[in-house]
């Protein structure tokens, strides 16, 4: 069977056609290894089948980040046997940049002319034959998000003879005369003009002896050294005049300019004044929607609804007259670990539908290139700011948002950080402690946990950057994609594969996380037997065992008993729980989940006011709930990270908790804690600032870096030095 | 002069690239030499900065449209 990849720039409507193509015949399946995924899919057509391979979107095979290299890496391999270069036709000279890196190689290529009704929209027209002839590939144009043209696509890739395909693209002398150098040594001209482009690292997987390296480098130098323009220019730049040329033949531009749809969307979206308030505004409704009395009133109805169901179950397993300890497991381990999970799914769904929106639409680019600067400050790129604010509900959906980044080092950090913004579930826990112990102030001691949440996130992600991820340069270079009406069944869809995802971990690792903490609260010696316990004997079971036993590590942080360590150990299922619990091991009478005040007398027995903002502080930084873990496995795909950033956050979550405590019980408690939890803030983040400002960004200097030596940049001391100049020279100028 | 002293609606031609950092996709952006750049307005918070060139929309930094030397071309339209 025949390899097909589709390749293109990002947002060219790959996705959109491969599922065109392999229709229902659509087998998806993640690849593992890197985070973003590579989907692959079969392709029938009566006789003909292939394998169609979707991969992420590029600019360039000149790549800056670790999904983009999949893509570039498949290309450079050969990977595969036929590309389909899907080229957006509303933005062809940018889009025929790539087409031209692609037209280096030897593999064949077929070019889908997508957006072909955006276009005619434009009043614009695009002479099909003659692109053909000017690239010497076929070219066929398509409309992916109407399906127009697929069709027409499929029938020729099944008639199409791609092994007679030559590509014949070439540059300017100079260009050429540099790429002749290179390919005597390489002795193929797609490597050479990929190490033109891209130095060394390209060739890697070759294993060129230390002389063929040295000889590259030396020709590489010589040639260099022939040219006015900055090397790295020459051949982009003639590359950009041959697609010029092309354009020039094959574009008609039916008279003057029209203002596009686009620009006047954009005159009100990302308006000097109105932007950031609409912004606000758009946030504000998701949020208000998703978790607001609508989402609300769904979830409630939808609870019911499993409750109900579970209830059937229930008495299901009750008339089988299993033994005890497999009904108990049945109703309270498995079931009442999953609806505590799915509970969420309502609400997680109008947020993935929501994103969903605002990704297609276009509107996620504009987000970030108003948040940018914001988030700049702490080492973030613009793009950061939709998942952190999506953490305030759930780091569920959160986590699964920062696909959206693009690199991966900054995807790390956001979703490492993620857990700190205080979620949905952790409220009950600061309503009932706040309720119980801070009376009037209760608000703002609420409120001081989100504050402190956001704190320790931002001052994480410096941190982060700093050191373990410094690779991470929260870039900013982002394309305005043109706005569009987001398809019914793209929106679905995208919606779906999320919420699919979702009940997928909720099936596996959640299951398997329930069962074994189902065993540990209802299991336990009672009377020097080891049997079942009632829900109400929870304090002799396994968990109660180890929440004693662990009691000493958690008293310097505050925790005044048992069974506020074992309440927090069942907050790792859910935080929701965590309330619950408590009020089972208080022996309160009723609902404390429904009911909070129930548990301010306990409370105000058990804790004083500096315990109880550390059990609240510790509560918010601790590691987030089984979902959140595996959620974060997810993106990460490695134990190593995940690994780390629980124990991280269990770090940081203890040492904060720590010295609220300590810091609290010297003096009048409350007051001076929330004081010395903003003074050590303050004290911190200025150390960590100046440390940024000593040490500058990633590539701003060539003094400490490793690669420094095969770096064919320019250095950026000698441009600094420059404009410095120059600017001075305009300044006197003026 | 650089891309960065541009105003918005104000067009320019790009003489030299400067930038370190993130170079290489600028250069395959299409912010070549030579090439002709419409700056079309900054971010709501003044920085980064929105422009068109080769017919889409691209938005960068000011630190990085900082070192983009640039010469100022005179409105034909208006």
């Amino acid at each position: 069977m025949i390899k097909i990849a589709l390749i293109g720039n990002p947002n060219s409507g790959k996705t959109t056609l491969f599922n065109g193509l392999t229709g229902a015949n659509q087998f998806v399946g993640n690849w593992p290894g890197v985070t973003v995924e590579k989907k692959s899919g079969k392709l029938k057509y009566k006789d003909f089948e292939a394998e169609i391979i979707d991969l992420p979107g590029i600019y360039s095979l000149s790549t800056i980040s670790l999904e983009e290299e999949i893509s570039s890496r498949f290309v450079i391999d050969g990977k595969m046997d036929l590309i389909i270069n899907i080229v957006d036709a509303s933005n062809l000279e940018r889009n025929l940049y790539l087409t031209y890196q692609l037209l280096d190689s030897d593999i064949p290529v077929v070019i889908a002319l997508n957006c072909m009704d955006i276009v005619q929209k434009k009043l614009e027209q695009i002479n099909i034959e003659e692109l053909s002839r000017a690239l010497g590939v076929p070219v066929i144009p398509i409309t992916a998000s109407k399906k127009k043209g697929v069709e027409e696509l499929i029938r020729f890739l099944a008639d199409y003879d791609f092994a007679k395909q030559e590509h014949h693209i070439r540059y300017s002398s100079a260009a050429e005369t540099s790429i002749a150098a290179f390919a005597e040594l390489l002795r193929d001209r797609f490597l050479a003009i990929r190490f033109f482009e891209d130095g060394l690292k390209i060739l890697e997987p070759l294993k060129l002896s230390q002389e063929d390296n040295a000889r590259l480098i030396a020709t590489f130098q010589k040639e260099s050294d022939r040219h006015k323009l900055d090397f790295d220019m020459v051949l982009p730049n003639s590359r950009y005049d041959e697609i010029l040329a092309v354009c020039g033949r094959v574009l008609t531009k039916n008279g003057h300019d029209l203002v596009s749809d686009t620009e006047k969307i954009d005159r009100i979206m990302t308006h000097k004044w109105l932007g950031l308030p609409l912004f606000a505004l758009i946030m504000f409704l998701v949020f208000f929607l998703a978790f607001g009395p609508i989402g609300t009133w769904i979830t409630d109805w939808f609870v019911k609804g499993i409750d109900f169901f579970f209830s059937l179950i229930e008495d299901l397993v009750a008339s089988l007259g299993m033994m005890p300890w497999v009904s108990s497991l049945i109703t309270n381990g498995v079931f009442g670990g999953l609806a505590a999970v799915i509970g969420f799914l309502p609400q997680l769904a109008i947020l993935f539908l929501f994103m969903s929106i605002l990704e297609d639409s276009g509107y996620m680019s504009r987000a970030a290139f108003i948040m940018d600067r914001l988030l700049r400050k702490f080492g973030l790129s613009g793009k950061a700011f939709i998942p952190m604010l999506i953490g305030f509900g759930c780091s569920v959906p959160a986590m699964a948002a920062t696909r959206t980044l693009d690199k991966d080092e900054d995807r790390k950090i956001t979703t490492m950080v993620i857990p700190f913004m205080s979620c949905g579930a952790k409220a009950p826990i600061y309503g009932v402690f706040a309720g119980a112990l801070f009376f009037g102030a209760s608000y703002l001691a609420v409120f001081s946990m989100y504050v402190l949440g956001i704190i320790v996130a931002l001052l994480s992600a410096i941190a982060f950057k700093k050191t373990i991820l410094k690779s991470a340069s929260a870039n900013y270079i982002m394309e305005l994609p043109e706005y569009r009406v987001p398809t019914l069944k793209n929106t679905f869809l995208h919606t779906w594969e999320r919420v699919k995802g979702f009940l997928l971990k909720a099936g596996t690792i959640l299951l398997g996380a329930f069962i074994v903490i189902w065993f540990l609260s209802y299991f336990g010696f009672v009377d020097g037997t080891f049997r079942l316990l009632q829900d109400e004997e929870i304090g002799s079971s396994l968990l109660g065992v180890v929440g004693r036993f662990l009691l000493p590590v958690f008293q310097p942080i505050g925790f005044p008993d048992w069974q506020a360590t074992v309440a927090m150990l069942t907050g790792f299922v859910a935080k929701e729980s965590v309330v619950g619990t408590l009020g089972i091991l208080y022996g309160v009478a009723g609902n404390a989940v429904e009911n909070g005040s129930l548990l301010y007398e306990p409370i105000r027995a058990a804790f004083t006011g500096a315990q109880a903002y550390a059990f609240m502080a510790f509560a918010l930084l601790s590691t987030p709930c089984i979902a959140a873990i595996a959620a974060m496995k997810k993106e990460f795909n490695s134990w190593k990270w995940l690994l780390f950033t629980v124990a991280y956050e269990m770090i940081v979550a203890y040492l904060v908790a720590l010295a609220i405590y300590q810091v609290g019980s010297l003096g009048s408690g409350v007051v001076l804690s929330i004081a010395f939890g903003i003074a050590a803030a303050a004290i911190v983040y200025s150390s960590i600032r100046k440390f940024i400002v000593r040490r500058g960004a990633i590539c701003d200097s060539c003094s400490s870096c490793t690669v420094a030596a095969d770096c064919h940049l320019p250095k950026k001391e000698d441009f600094q030095a420059q404009i410095d100049k120059k600017e001075a020279k305009d300044i006197d100028q003026d | 002069m650089t891309l960065k002293d541009i105003l918005p609606n104000q067009r320019c031609r790009i003489k030299n690239i400067y930038v370190n950092n993130l170079r290489k996709r600028i250069i395959d952006m299409g912010l070549t030499t030579n090439t002709e750049v419409l700056v079309k307005k900054l971010a709501p918070l003044g920085d980064p900065m929105e422009i068109m060139v080769r017919g889409y929309l691209l938005t960068l930094r000011k630190a990085e449209a900082r070192m983009i030397e640039v010469e100022r071309l005179e409105d034909q339209k208006q």
